[in-house]
C-alpha cells in the first residue's frame, strides 16, 4: 500500500518530497535513481493494452482549440496556444497514420464565439496548413464550450452511423461562457452518440468532468509538456465501441492505372481532388479511378466527390491489423531466472538490468526497451517470426 | 383559392382596378382583388414582389394608389369610394402597407444577397453558374435548390450569427480610460451592450424609450455611467435620472429571488440547527432571522446585495425561457430541462452520496469475435473448381523434378550472347524502352492551354451533374425518382450542348481527339446505373 502510494507519488510529480526520490549511492551519483524513474515510465506504458476488443477504425473527430485569454500565459513554451498548436500537428500526422479511413476537423474557440478552422477532412496536408497558419490567431475573450460543441455537433449528426463521432477539447481556461445550459446540450450529444473528451491544460473544471462523464470520454489535466503529448497520442488509438450494431460498409479498392501515351485507349484526364483549387491543374494519365463512378483520384484513402464511395487500399486497412491481433503481452521475470545466454534476442546487448521480458510462445529473451518497441511500433514478435521460418 | 387559408388583414370594398369594380383584401404575405361578385382574384402580388407605393396627390378628384413591383411593372388601384371615405380607405391600405413591406423587402433582397455574396466569395462556383445556367443546362432554381440542400457544406455558414452567453465580468471588461481633460472614456462594443440589455432588461426599455427619439445613443450610454444606478454607492434618492425606476425594479427582483426555496436542503444553512436534547441546552434562544435585510443601509450590505443581484441577472439571462422586463422571476417552463429552483423535486440524497468517492465502474466494451481468423492473413479466395492432383501426382512430380536437375548440362550454344542479354537488362531497367515513366510524360502536351481550361470547365459542369445524380441512388422516395430523371436528362443536355462543341472544336483544330474520354467514360458508367435502375423499376411494375 505504501509502496503503491509512493509510486502515485512520482507519477503525480508531487513538488513537495522529490528530494526523497532521488537517492545518493556511494559515490554521490544520481544514476541510479534517474534509470529507476525512467523504468517506472517504461513499465506504466506498457501497461495500457486494451486487449480483444472492438474498436471504432472509421473515426470522425473534431478537435476544440481554445484561444481564449488563458492561452497566452507562458507555462508552456513558447505560449500555451502555440504549444498546442506543435502538438496537434504531430497528433494529425499520428492519426492518419493509425487510423487512414478517419477524417478530422478543427474548431478554434474564443471571445464567447465558436469559428471553425478547417472542415472534417481526411487530407493531412490542408490541417497542417491551417494549424501553421493558426498560431497568429490573437487570443482574447473568454472560450464557449457549448457554442464550439454545437458547431461540431451540426456536421457530426451528419455522418453515418457506423462510424465513431468524437470530438476532442483543448481547454486553457477555468470558464466558459454559454448561451443556455450545457446539460440540454449533453443529452443531445447523446442522442447523437458523440463522444466528448477534454484535456485540460489549467485545473480540473466541474463541467468538464460533467461532460466527459455523460458522453462516454475521458477528462485528464496535464503536468507538463511531455505529459500533454502523451494524452494526446493516446486519443490516436481508436476508442472501443459501445453500440452492439455492426454494419456492412461499402469501400472501392480502386487499382492504380498507368496509361500510356499512344494506348488507344488511354484518357487524359483531370484529377478530381484539385480540380477545385485555384492554381493549374495538369493533366494526368495515370491514376485510381473510383470503380463506381469513374472519376480520378491521385491519392488514396480519399472520399470520391462524385459518388461518396470511399476509396481505400487493401494496405491502409492491414494497417489496424494490429488491433483485430493483439500481441499478448510478455511476462517479466528477473534476471536471476535466466540460464544459459544473457543476451537480448533482439538487440543483442549484454542484459544487465534487473528486470527482462519473455514472449509466452517462443520464450525468447528481450531487454525493456526491446520489448517496448515491439508492443508499440512492431506489433509481432521476432522470436516468434524467426522460429517459424 | 379563396381566403379561408390565409388570415385576411384588411378588405375594402369599392375599389377599382382596370376600370372593374371590386374589393380589395390584404392578406398575410400578399395582396389580391377581386371584382364585385367574383370569387376568383384577378390580381394577386405577394408582399415580396413590391418595390415601392405611390399615392396620388391630396387634390386629385381620383383617389389612387399605385404599387411598383421590382419587374418595373406598375399597379394602379382606384378608390372609389364616395368622398372622404375612399381617402380614409386609401390611407388605411397605405399605412398597412407601409408596415407589412419593409418585413417582406428584407427577406427578398437577403436571399438575393446571399446568393451573390456566395458567387463572388468562391470563383469556383461561379465558374459553375456560368457553365451550367448561363449555358441553359439546368435552370437557374434547380442550381440554387440542388446547392441549398446539400447538409454539410452549407450547414456551417461562416459568420453566422451565434447565440452568445453573456460574460460574468462584462461590466468590469468596460475599462475606461482617462481622457485627457478630466474625463472618462468607455470602450462600448456591440458585445458589452448586448450584454447589459440580456442581463438588465429595465435598462433595454429605458433605450427603447429614449432612443432615438429623445437622446441619441452617445448621450443615453453617459447618463447610464454616470447615474447613480451604475455608481457604487447606490443612495436612493430619487434624482430626475432615467434609471430610479431601475433601481427600484432591480430591488423588487432581488427580493423575489431571495425569496425562492434553496435547491439543496444540504446547502441551506438557514434551516440548519445544532440538534439539541431540549431546550436550554445549547440553544442561544431564537435563531437569528435569515437574511437579515436590516434598517440600517451600510454601504457593504448594498454592495453585497448588487452583487448577488448582478449574478443572479446574469445566470437567469443564460436561461432560454426569461421574459422581459415586468415579470419576476423564472417562469417555470415544462418542457425546459433548466427548471426554476423552486419547483425542481431536490431528491433526498445523503450527504455522503459523492460521485468520486465511488468505486470507478469500468465501462464494459464489446469484445472481438473474429471468427475464421485465418482468412484474415490471406486475401478471399474465389471457390473456383480445383483440379485436384493425387498423393502419388504430386510425389511423381517431385522425383521427376530431381532427376531433371541432377542431369541438367548447360548448353551454351542456345544461349543469348552477352550484348543481346545486356540490351535486354538495359530495356528492362526504369527509364528503359520497356518501361516507360509513370505519369511522368507532362500530358500538358496532349493539350494547349486554353484546351486544358476549357476542358477543366467541363469537368467542372460535369462533375456537379453527376454528384447530384449519383446522389439520388439508393433511390427511396418519389422525389429522388423524379430528380434522378431530371438529372439524366441534364446529362443528356450537357453532352449534347458542351461536350460534342468541344470535340466538333476539337476536331476542326485536328487535336488528339482523345481528351473528352474520360468524360464519356463517365457519362456511360452513369447512364448504364440509370438504365439497370429503369429496368429493375418496370421488371418490379410489370
Amino acid at each position: 500500500m505504501e509502496e503503491e502510494g509512493e509510486r502515485t507519488k512520482r507519477w503525480e510529480g508531487d513538488y513537495e518530497r522529490t528530494w526523497e526520490v532521488l537517492k545518493e549511492d556511494e559515490t554521490g551519483s544520481l544514476k541510479a535513481s534517474v534509470d529507476d524513474i525512467i523504468l517506472q515510465a517504461k513499465r506504466r506504458k506498457l501497461v495500457h493494452s486494451h486487449g480483444k476488443v472492438r474498436l471504432g477504425m472509421m473515426r470522425h473527430m473534431f478537435v476544440v482549440i481554445d484561444a481564449s485569454r488563458n492561452m497566452i500565459d507562458q507555462d508552456l513554451k513558447p505560449s500555451r496556444l502555440v504549444s498546442s498548436l506543435k502538438l496537434l500537428e504531430l497528433f494529425v500526422e499520428e492519426f492518419f497514420y493509425q487510423n487512414p479511413i478517419s477524417q478530422v476537423g478543427f474548431i478554434t474557440t474564443r471571445n464567447k464565439r465558436a469559428e471553425q478552422l478547417t472542415e472534417l477532412g481526411g487530407m493531412p496536408k490542408k490541417h497542417r496548413a491551417a494549424l501553421q497558419k493558426a498560431v497568429e490567431i490573437q487570443c482574447l475573450g473568454e472560450p464557449s464550450l457549448y457554442n464550439s460543441l454545437y458547431m461540431a455537433l451540426q456536421t457530426l449528426r451528419h455522418v453515418p452511423s457506423h462510424s465513431s463521432r468524437e470530438v476532442l477539447v483543448v481547454l486553457g481556461s477555468l470558464t466558459t461562457c454559454d448561451p443556455f445550459d450545457l446539460r440540454s446540450l449533453m443529452k443531445t450529444l447523446n442522442e447523437f452518440k458523440v463522444r466528448v473528451s477534454v484535456i485540460g491544460l489549467s485545473a480540473e473544471v466541474h463541467i468538464c468532468t460533467l461532460l466527459a462523464q455523460e458522453t462516454g470520454g475521458t477528462y485528464h489535466v496535464i503536468l507538463d509538456e511531455p505529459h500533454f503529448k502523451e494524452l494526446l497520442m493516446y486519443h490516436v488509438t481508436p476508442p472501443p465501441v459501445t453500440n452492439m450494431e455492426s454494419s456492412l460498409i461499402r469501400m472501392g479498392f480502386p487499382q492504380f492505372s498507368a496509361g500510356t501515351v499512344g494506348d488507344g485507349a488511354d484518357k487524359p484526364s483531370f484529377n478530381m481532388a484539385q480540380l477545385e483549387s485555384q492554381g493549374d491543374v495538369s493533366l494526368t494519365l495515370g491514376g485510381y479511378f473510383c470503380p463506381q463512378c469513374c472519376a480520378k483520384y491521385g491519392q488514396l484513402p480519399v472520399e470520391c466527390k462524385i459518388c461518396g464511395l470511399t476509396l481505400a487500399s487493401a494496405s491502409h486497412l492491414a494497417r489496424s491489423y494490429h488491433h483485430l491481433f493483439p500481441l499478448e503481452a510478455f511476462e517479466e521475470t528477473s534476471l536471476e531466472n535466466i540460464s544459459g545466454d544473457r543476451v537480448c534476442e533482439a538487440c543483442q546487448v549484454q542484459l544487465t538490468k534487473q528486470q527482462v521480458c519473455i514472449c509466452p510462445e517462443c520464450k525468447a529473451i528481450f531487454c525493456l526497451d526491446c520489448n517496448l518497441f515491439i508492443h508499440e511500433s512492431l506489433h509481432c514478435c521476432p522470436g516468434c517470426i524467426h522460429s517459424q521460418s | 383559392m379563396g381566403t379561408s387559408s390565409e388570415e385576411v388583414l384588411l378588405m375594402v370594398g369599392h375599389v377599382r382596378f382596370r376600370k372593374q369594380d371590386g374589393c380589395l383584401y390584404l392578406m398575410d404575405s400578399r395582396l389580391a382583388w377581386a371584382p364585385h361578385g367574383q370569387e376568383r382574384f384577378l390580381l394577386s402580388l405577394p408582399y415580396a414582389e413590391i418595390r415601392a407605393q405611390k399615392i396620388s396627390p391630396d387634390g386629385k378628384a381620383k383617389v389612387q394608389l399605385q404599387l411598383v413591383l421590382h419587374s418595373g411593372e406598375a399597379v394602379t388601384l382606384h378608390f372609389a369610394g364616395d368622398g372622404d371615405s375612399a381617402k380614409k380607405d386609401r390611407d388605411g391600405v397605405k399605412e398597412l402597407l407601409q408596415q407589412l413591406l419593409p418585413r417582406f423587402r428584407n427577406q427578398a433582397n437577403r436571399q438575393l444577397e446571399e446568393k451573390n455574396r456566395m458567387l463572388q466569395d468562391d470563383p469556383v462556383l461561379f465558374d459553375l453558374y456560368k457553365e451550367l445556367v448561363v449555358g441553359k443546362v439546368i435552370s437557374a432554381d434547380e442550381f440554387w435548390s440542388n446547392r441549398t440542400s446539400e447538409p454539410g457544406a452549407g450547414a456551417v455558414v461562416p459568420g453566422a450569427k451565434q447565440n452568445v452567453g453573456v460574460s460574468a465580468a462584462f461590466l468590469a471588461d468596460v475599462k475606461p480610460q482617462a481622457d485627457g481633460c478630466n474625463g472618462l472614456r468607455y470602450n462600448l462594443t456591440a458585445d458589452i451592450i448586448e450584454s447589459v440589455f440580456r442581463t438588465y432588461p429595465a435598462v433595454r426599455q429605458k433605450y427603447t424609450e429614449h432612443v432615438p427619439g429623445l437622446l441619441s445613443e452617445a448621450e443615453f450610454w453617459t447618463q447610464f455611467f454616470q447615474s447613480h444606478y451604475f455608481h457604487r454607492d447606490r443612495t436612493a434618492t430619487s434624482t430626475q435620472d432615467i434609471f430610479s425606476e431601475c433601481a427600484q425594479q432591480d430591488n423588487k427582483e432581488l427580493l423575489n429571488v431571495i425569496g425562492q426555496d434553496v435547491v439543496k436542503p444540504q446547502l441551506d444553512l438557514n434551516n440548519m440547527d445544532d440538534a439539541a436534547l431540549e431546550e436550554g441546552y445549547g440553544i442561544a434562544g431564537l435563531p437569528a432571522s435569515a437574511g437579515s435585510r436590516g434598517s440600517r443601509e451600510s454601504s457593504n450590505s448594498a454592495i453585497i446585495r448588487r452583487f448577488n443581484h448582478h449574478s443572479a441577472m446574469v445566470l437567469s439571462a443564460g436561461r432560454p425561457d426569461r421574459q422581459t422586463s415586468g415579470e419576476n422571476g423564472e417562469e417555470p417552463n415544462g418542457a425546459d430541462e433548466t427548471q426554476a429552483p423552486s419547483k425542481r423535486v431536490c431528491p433526498a440524497t445523503s450527504a455522503g452520496d459523492y460521485v468520486d468517492l465511488e468505486e470507478t465502474v469500468q465501462s464494459c466494451a464489446v469484445s472481438l469475435n473474429l471468427m475464421k481468423a485465418d482468412r484474415y492473413h490471406h486475401g478471399p479466395v474465389p471457390l473456383l473448381s480445383q483440379h485436384y492432383c493425387t498423393g502419388d501426382e504430386i510425389m511423381a512430380a517431385i522425383s521427376a523434378l530431381h532427376q531433371e536437375m541432377a542431369e541438367y548440362r548447360p548448353r551454351l550454344a542456345q544461349a543469348l550472347t552477352s550484348k543481346a542479354a545486356g540490351q535486354a537488362i538495359a530495356a528492362l531497367s526504369p527509364g528503359g524502352s520497356m518501361m516507360q515513366e509513370v505519369g511522368q510524360i507532362p500530358a500538358d502536351l496532349l493539350a494547349g492551354p486554353t484546351e486544358r481550361q476549357e476542358l477543366r470547365q467541363l469537368y467542372l459542369g460535369l462533375s456537379e451533374l453527376l454528384r447530384h445524380f449519383w446522389a439520388c441512388f439508393p433511390i427511396s422516395s418519389l422525389a429522388l425518382q423524379d430528380k434522378v430523371i431530371r438529372m439524366k436528362g441534364n446529362l443528356e443536355r450537357f453532352e449534347t450542348t458542351k461536350i460534342k462543341v468541344f470535340e466538333d472544336k476539337l476536331a476542326k483544330s485536328q487535336q488528339n481527339g482523345n481528351l473528352t474520354n474520360h468524360l464519356r467514360e463517365m457519362l456511360t458508367v452513369a447512364y448504364r446505373k440509370f438504365h439497370t435502375w429503369q429496368a429493375k423499376q418496370s421488371a418490379k411494375s410489370s
